[in-house]
């Protein structure tokens, strides 16, 4: 297991959205959008598709660290989904829709980019690089149901990480952003399946949402990204 | 909670606490992560006198903060309830999506409930509501047609909800010592989350100018000096960072695509704001007699 020392902090680095090599043109399209034409130059001189290294393991640390590391690695895992959703749409997409996927996908990049800012640039996990190789971004039920996976496994993966937290403002800033996963998640479902925003398959009997330990997280969330992610020792 | 360390924390505070639970210092150990509520129940009267010693302040914040769970957990039940039994007409498959709201509140209060009387605290009985904000006749009232016009219900369902994320929020910091409670009070909190976001879509199919989450781009519904504090501070578009000197992000540029608006707009949405106690009690008083 080799823990990956991020050596970015640049702000071309800070801004750079993860990206999906075999979707790399449009991946960089958006992120010209998201960040601004200077930060596409920078990209895509900095970066080259040889330099892509063999996807290794990823420790994601111990303690609050971890927990950070935890949330910045999903965080990634969302952004890059969403931006290929919004890159390439789904056929027959409606206007409210393609509104309402593009906020998320802003959403949801924040949230990555916060993160980011928030972990010790040399405590940070490095960008990930996701696999979606299974998902038909063409697909209307496809697309929805992975964002119906995700949104639930956020919420899931935020609320079990709450006890694990031992920083009062870490869990503060947790708070803040899972309840607009479960946002997100209540409208995905609802697009899926209207009046599914809180089903008996997430809320139990006591009206109280899901929570996952970290390694029901991981094991759901590792076959969409590439390289292996250690959460061992998140939040000991 | 870590039983361990509550234990070191108590000989810390007093030390002949430690002597004097030692004998049954097996049975709390063996316990383990199943809490305050076990605990409580295993040797309250021993237990709960050096608790309360120890955590003093603490120990009542947490109280304090179910005591206010309730309270808004008993206005969300009953404001559902009211409505269901009602003449108020529910348009299309919506009667069903009120009632498995209304189910999740009703759960709430009972588990909420619960706890409080596993902690040996006297549970407050549920106070009585007029929704339509006119303490019974007595003031002109915020919603006079709360349960005849389904739109005005969906506009004060709205506020109900968002004020509930927004309060356990504020919450949870209280909870952190406790880890059964605070991971109850996270798992409610997002179910309200979700409910929020379901009545927003709801106004939304009725032609309402409003998103699944909270953002300055919604119509406003709340009335200045009234209402307004359910979203006040709601759109703060950057965060303090856990060094607590610097702010993200440093340059709003940096972030999201197109004008400084926009990204001030999406910086909003993307995270919830915590509402304090004194604010969420203040709007749970607009609907008490």
């Amino acid at each position: 297991m080799s823990k990956i020392i991020n050596s970015g902090g640049d702000e071309a680095d800070f801004t750079k959205p993860l990206y999906a090599p075999i979707k790399r043109r449009s991946f960089f399209m958006y992120a010209g959008a998201t960040a601004g034409a200077t930060a596409l130059i920078l990209s895509g001189c900095s970066d080259d598709e040889d330099t892509v290294t063999a996807p290794g393991t990823v420790s994601l640390g111990s303690g609050d660290i971890g927990v950070l590391n935890y949330a910045y690695a999903l965080e990634q895992l969302e952004a890059a989904f969403y931006a290929q959703v919004i890159a390439t749409p789904y056929t027959g997409i409606t206007t409210d829709e393609r509104a309402a996927l593009t906020a998320i996908s802003k959403h949801e990049a924040i949230h990555r980019d916060f993160f980011k800012a928030a972990i010790p640039t040399n405590q940070a996990i490095p960008g990930l690089n996701p696999d979606f190789s299974k998902i038909n971004f063409t697909d209307r039920t496809q697309v929805l149901t992975a964002a119906k996976t995700f949104e639930d496994l956020g919420v899931a993966a935020y609320n079990g990480a709450g006890q694990l937290i031992q920083n009062g403002t870490y869990l503060l800033l947790a708070g803040k952003i899972v309840s607009v996963e479960a946002r997100h998640a209540a409208y995905i479902r609802d697009l899926l399946t209207p009046g599914s925003f809180a089903g008996n398959d997430v809320v139990n009997t006591s009206g109280l949402d899901q929570a996952l330990s970290v390694s029901a997280v991981l094991t759901a969330a590792q076959p969409y990204i590439k390289e292996k992610i250690n959460g061992d020792n998140v939040g000991k | 909670m870590n039983i361990l360390k509550l234990l070191a924390d108590l000989v810390a505070v007093d030390p002949d606490s430690y002597e004097r639970l030692s004998g049954r210092r097996g049975a709390l150990t063996s316990l383990g992560q199943t809490g305050r509520r076990a605990v409580a129940a295993a040797v309250p009267l021993a237990f709960g006198a050096v608790l309360t010693k120890a955590y003093g302040r603490k120990s009542s914040t947490i109280l304090d903060a179910f005591t206010l769970a309730l309270t808004l957990e008993y206005l969300e039940s009953d404001f559902y309830s009211r409505a269901l039994s009602s003449s108020l007409a529910f348009p299309g498959t919506t009667k069903a999506v009120i009632e498995q709201i209304a189910k999740h509140e009703q759960d709430h209060v009972a588990f909420l409930q619960a706890t409080l009387r596993a902690s040996g605290v006297e549970v407050p009985a549920k106070p009585t509501f007029d929704f339509t904000g006119s303490k019974n006749g007595t003031r002109t009232p915020l919603f006079p047609t709360v349960f005849q016009d389904f739109g005005t219900f969906l506009k004060v369902a709205q506020l109900l909800e968002d004020t509930g994320v927004r309060a356990y929020k504020g919450q949870v910091d209280a909870l952190i010592t406790d880890n059964d409670l605070l991971d109850a009070a996270l798992r409610i909190h997002a179910v309200e989350a979700r409910h929020a976001a379901h009545i927003r879509g709801m106004r939304r199919a009725l032609g309402a100018n409003v998103r699944p989450w909270i953002s300055t781009k919604d119509e406003s519904i709340t009335t200045a000096g009234v209402t307004d504090a359910v979203y006040a501070g709601e759109e703060a578009a950057r965060q303090l960072l856990p060094d607590l000197v610097n702010y993200f992000p440093k340059a709003t540029s940096l972030v999201v695509t197109g004008t400084r608006e926009q990204a001030t707009i999406s910086l909003g949405e993307a995270f919830d704001e915590p509402m304090t106690a004194p604010t969420a009690t203040s709007i749970a008083g607009l609907f008490l007699v």
